[in-house]
């Protein structure tokens, strides 16, 4: 109980102006673990960030460290090291100046301050560069200095706010694995704002969904993946190919009723609560299979008949295009069909992800990641 | 622009029309009248030399320092206020009083340099307005009262009247300031004060010494502040250059004193200049 409870939020409400940015936000951190705020943006991750940091004052809630109340405690009594997505280093002072500031502030005696910051600079691979400005740093060299200066002080909760989002694609994956070891080998817990899946998968041991300034779901990156509890994380999770089908649930099998494009099909009930009647049912592009049609298809997979549309082909296999009924959906495949030819789609059931139809939600519909920011109410 | 080719010649004539009129502008009321003036500063009566000059540091040189120390501690008092104004409105956490002070600290800046002298004299006098407050709160007694119409009542109405227009300047460098920055600050924990002496200010400074270089120009060049609050001597060059005119019609002594002021005023810019550049090093 106490491991599982380092960090603990207790039903967090944010407003800006009367407006819920954040509400019911409830969660259990454990000491070392390292955890991603994942969702959209203006979903309330940088919000529920600040407000952990302490620059934030929340309406209602608590958040406690160890047990002990922190909510309304300043920013620098709360142990925690906050990393801007900006960097905001100190322009002007030096590397060893910006690093060492915290040091400075704490009356660390002097030989002892450089001897950490030349630590630091040097697990940091910075230590020819302490005497430079922060203008004179290329973006992954700020990046480093940014995560010395909040490490220098050896904080017991590390806040990450987006931190490599202004790095180009090459050096993200290798400074996400830099951060990831450090983490581990100093053993200090984090949390980490991303709107970027892949990343926050690779790095966190737990993936905390926000949508709408709501928690959707927090679990494992791969009870995330595989088990989405909601068609929002199911689609930010990758399953955006959505279809309307006809449950009827049965025992502890579901049994779907033949469509206009698909066939009759019977898929495990796995513990899932299922209405009778309409249902949605999603899947990822790369998971679905795709025969010549009239293929047969596995016992427990939903097969659907289409036409292909059109192909592409981004790269390890080809992207098609399907119409089927009246939803479109994308399927890899590795060999290419050509657009316009009748196509039998299959769906095994393990990751065919079904839910209840959702209240009249925009979060529902395709491109959850694209589409403006949808009402607190949502 | 010698990269671009060279245009046909009646389109030079016409570049040349276009600009005419403001260089002869600049020319006309701007550098001769200069020209003339330092020129005239070394005219005497006996043919071209240094009379004027000389005849200036005996009667004046006290003068010179004594304008050099009041606009120099004004300058110093309108940085330290400008700060501490742009502080606040950038710092301070009570949206009220930020409010207010962001509404109030403006309006010297429309108030005539005159009416500022004018003001200045009926509050700081001996029964002035001050005085007459402090008396009747039971602070000072009626025979204990100064006048403050000398060198304190000048660098008073300057830095009355020049706080604003550079605590405008420098509050809105410290509004375009990151907030992490500063955020960064507070989350390793530092105090305000501290926040602003070492993390605000210097990323700031540029802005500073721009607004202090013009506040330290235009106070060298006020005459009505001087004259109305204190035109006893010692007084600030301004108000001997309007003497020696007025007075005795000595355009020569009066000419010097300007080259003399237009040398600290240069000094300063020079000064301004030199920092700046290092800055950018």
């Amino acid at each position: 109980m106490s491991a599982e409870s380092f960090l603990e939020l207790n039903g967090l409400r944010v407003g800006y102006g009367g407006e819920a940015v954040l509400s019911d936000i409830s969660m259990a951190i454990a000491r070392g673990q390292f955890v991603a705020l994942l969702g959209a943006s203006g979903c309330g991750k940088t919000t529920l960030l600040r407000t952990i940091a302490g620059f934030i004052h929340p309406d209602a809630g608590v958040i406690r460290v160890e047990g002990r109340d922190i909510t309304a405690a300043p920013p620098d009594r709360r142990d925690m090291a906050l990393m801007f997505q900006s960097y905001a280093l100190w322009p002007h002072m030096t590397v060893a100046q910006n690093i060492g500031y915290g040091l400075k502030l704490r009356r660390v005696p002097r030989p002892e301050a450089a001897a950490r910051v030349a630590e630091l600079a040097a697990s940091l691979g910075l230590a020819d560069l302490l005497q430079r400005k922060p203008g004179q740093l290329s973006g992954g060299q700020r990046q480093r200095v940014a995560l010395g200066r909040a490490l220098a002080v050896s904080p017991r909760i590390l806040l990450l706010d987006e931190p490599l989002s202004n790095l180009d694609a090459r050096i993200r994956v290798s400074v996400r694995q830099e951060i990831r070891a450090l983490q581990q080998q100093l053993g200090i817990t984090a949390i980490h704002v991303t709107h970027d899946r892949e990343e926050a998968m690779v790095l966190a041991d737990r993936i905390v969904i926000l949508n709408a300034g709501r928690i959707a779901q927090v679990g494992t990156p791969e009870a995330v993946y595989n088990a989405p509890v909601s068609p929002f994380v199911a689609a930010f999770m990758g399953a955006e190919n959505v279809l309307v089908l006809a449950s009827e649930p049965a025992g502890d099998r579901i049994r779907i009723a033949p469509g206009p494009a698909n066939e009759a099909a019977e898929v495990p009930r796995a513990g899932r609560d299922l209405t009778r009647g309409a249902i949605e049912a999603r899947f990822r592009p790369h998971e679905a299979r795709l025969h010549p049609a009239g293929a047969a298809v596995a016992p427990d997979a939903l097969a659907l008949h289409g036409q292909v549309l059109s192909v592409s082909y981004p790269g390890g296999q080809w992207r098609h295009m399907v119409r089927t009924g009246a939803a479109d959906i994308l399927v890899d495949a590795s060999q290419a069909f050509a657009p316009g030819s009748a196509v039998t789609v299959e769906v095994p059931a393990p990751v065919l992800y079904l839910f209840n139809p959702a209240a009249p939600d925009p979060q529902t519909s395709r491109g959850a990641t694209d589409r403006p920011v949808p009402n607190a109410s949502a | 622009m010698s990269s671009v080719s060279n245009p046909a010649p009646s389109a030079r004539l016409v570049g040349f029309l276009l600009v005419l009129p403001a260089l002869a502008v600049i020319v006309g009321l701007f550098l001769m009248p200069l020209a003339i003036s330092v020129i005239g500063a070394f005219r005497t009566p006996d043919g071209w030399g240094l009379a004027n000059f000389t005849k200036s540091a005996d009667l004046y040189s006290i003068d010179v320092l004594y304008t050099v120390g009041v606009i120099g501690l004004s300058t110093l008092l309108i940085g330290l206020l400008s700060i501490a104004i742009g502080g606040y409105l950038t710092l301070g956490e009570n949206p009220r009083a930020v409010a207010l002070l962001r509404w109030l600290y403006r309006w010297p800046l429309f108030i005539p340099f005159i009416v500022v002298g004018q003001m200045m004299r009926t509050f700081l006098a001996k029964n002035g307005l001050m005085n007459n407050v402090l008396v009747a709160a039971g602070l000072m007694a009626p025979l204990d009262t100064v006048s403050f119409l000398d060198w304190r009542g000048i660098v008073i109405s300057f830095v009355w009247k020049q706080t604003p227009l550079v605590a405008l300047l420098v509050a809105g460098a410290m509004a375009s300031l990151d907030r992490g920055t500063i955020e960064a600050a507070r989350n390793l924990g530092a105090g305000r004060l501290r926040i602003l002496v070492e993390i605000v200010v210097p990323q700031v400074m540029p802005t500073l010494l721009v607004g202090l270089t013009l506040s330290f120009v235009t106070m060298m060049s006020v005459l009505s502040v001087p004259l109305m609050v204190a035109s006893q001597s010692p007084t600030v060059i301004t108000a001997d250059i309007a003497f020696r005119i007025n007075a005795y019609a000595d355009y020569g002594v009066a000419n010097a004193l300007g080259v003399i002021s237009l040398v600290i005023t240069g000094g300063v810019a020079w000064f301004y200049l030199r920092h700046t550049m290092r800055e950018r090093l």
